[in-house]
């Protein structure tokens, strides 16, 4: 309980932080470079077997009363909406904010960020708000990107291995998916996005001198884990209030 | 010409530490004091996220479902996907990916630390093999403790369709349980279990392997622990699928 009221007390700086001014370009430029195309390659080849994996499985169910052919709407559906925003967040915590929360943790083991407060640049500003720029900014960019791969891999299983009709996957998808839940998945991607940046940052900020090389262990660990629990949870929420 | 020869280093590596943790498992001596200290530990650690992260899967499933059921006047069919999608698929999948979060990065971390402050070498030292006290216990521990999650999380999302799906969604009651008793086989509830005893042994031997191979500072820890969840994620999602195919195939 402590923890979450330092924690909304951190989002209250940070996001102060965050809106005080434009961040500094060149570690803009840097964080989103790492946080978006560094996560492409993992990205890709999780919401591969992910999609086909979605056909696969959806096969199985949809068989046992007939309904393979709604296949692509399935697919399509629970994929944009649900599946891919989701897993694009869980790589990123996974991987965008274990990192945060490991270079925060270190910098704070190692007196960097005091050795910042001593030379009178805040750290709130130079270290956190352009990093919670970036991951906010790729987070969208890597749902859409997750969409394509995703959906053009459950077509792939759809057709080539279960051998499904592939006209009827893309009518199913052009009649039952519509650029509103498109939208819906990226504006997840943006919440989530953000939501990790302000988990990773935090725990990683968390860190004290006194924990040592445990203690960036412990920040990674719960940026991860809070990190991707919060945004499961959340995404239940927003999938409530829009569709319930 | 260096980077394959890294490249087969690594593989060499991997094997290597592969057969070393089977031979340190079967022979004596084995540590089971710390195996069962171990398995406490993982399953204080891992309960709450696990359960976090399950349950509003099931939720999400049946609202979603709901809908396009609906559309075919399906709704009473729901259960049947709703109970196959989460025995054997959901659940396994995202339970093992919590345990590789949480379990498989402290594993990491709390090996890479110990090698970071020469505890691994003084445990060599005081002529205690550090791979039966520190890896195996690790290893076996999230090989058992990761079904045992799952069955509790098989209840908890399908508690949580049924909340959205019944009281939330006006499925009828009975039409839910019938279906639900009707479709789902005890094949698929065995499925979900095996999956998760493959993917928590993975979960094990990678944090193992990984917290062993730390050398340097803090920064390798951390890195070693966030390679760790990274290598298990993909690992889940691919042996997820191939598992899937095959299954597919034989007709299970």
């Amino acid at each position: 309980m402590k923890t979450f009221f330092e924690f909304l007390v951190f989002c209250r700086y940070a996001v102060g932080a965050q809106f005080s001014g434009l961040p500094d370009r060149r570690i803009l430029a840097e964080q989103l470079y790492r946080a978006g195309v560094g996560s492409m390659g993992l990205l890709t080849v999780l919401t591969l077997f992910a999609g086909l994996n979605l056909s696969v499985q959806s096969y199985s169910t949809f068989e046992r009363f007939g309904g393979q052919d709604f296949l692509g709407m399935f697919a399509g559906i629970g994929g944009v909406r649900e599946l891919y925003p989701v897993m694009a967040a869980i790589v990123c915590g996974a991987r965008i904010g274990a990192n945060l929360a490991a270079a925060l943790a270190n910098m704070k083991i190692s007196e960097q960020v005091e050795a910042l407060e001593v030379m009178s640049v805040d750290p709130m500003r130079y270290l956190v708000a352009p990093r919670l720029w970036a991951v906010a900014l790729a987070l969208p960019l890597l749902c859409g990107y997750a969409d394509v791969v995703g959906i053009w891999a459950s077509y792939y299983g759809a057709v080539h291995q279960l051998g499904l009709d592939g006209g009827t996957f893309v009518s199913q998808l052009q009649e039952f998916v519509h650029l509103e839940d498109l939208m819906v998945g990226v504006l997840k991607g943006l919440i989530f996005g953000w939501l990790v940046a302000l988990v990773a940052c935090f725990h990683g900020y968390r860190a004290a001198k006194k924990d040592g090389a445990e203690g960036v262990g412990i920040a990674t660990n719960r940026a991860i884990v809070h990190g991707a629990v919060l945004c499961i949870v959340l995404n239940l929420v927003i999938s409530w209030i829009l569709y319930g | 010409m260096k980077k394959i020869l890294e490249a087969l280093e690594s593989v060499g590596a991997v094997v290597h530490f592969f057969i070393e943790v089977t031979r340190s498992t079967l022979t004596q001596p084995f540590f089971f004091g710390e195996l069962i200290r171990m398995m406490w530990l993982l399953t204080k650690r891992c309960l709450i996220p696990v359960g976090l992260a399950v349950a509003p899967v099931g939720a999400v499933i049946s609202l979603q479902g709901l809908e396009i059921f609906r559309m075919f006047g399906l709704d009473r069919m729901l259960s049947s996907l709703l109970g196959t999608a989460i025995f054997r698929e959901y659940s396994p999948a995202l339970a093992s990916v919590m345990v590789a979060a949480q379990a498989g990065s402290s594993i990491a971390a709390r090996i890479g630390t110990m090698r970071v402050r020469g505890q691994i070498d003084a445990l060599a030292v005081m002529s205690v093999d550090p791979m039966r006290y520190v890896v195996v216990p690790g290893v076996l521990a999230c090989a058992v403790v990761t079904p045992l999650l799952n069955v509790l999380t098989n209840f908890l999302g399908l508690f949580s369709g049924w909340v959205f799906a019944v009281p939330l969604g006006g499925v009828d009651h009975g039409a839910f349980i019938e279906h639900l008793t009707a479709q789902v086989t005890p094949a698929d509830l065995w499925v979900g279990l095996a999956k998760c005893w493959l993917f928590g042994t993975s979960v094990g031997l990678i944090a193992g392997f990984l917290g062993m191979r730390v050398s340097g500072g803090a920064e390798a820890v951390g890195k070693a622990a966030n390679d760790t969840v990274v290598a298990t994620i993909v690992m889940i999602l691919l042996v997820d699928y191939i598992v899937s195919y095959v299954l597919l195939g034989v007709g299970v």
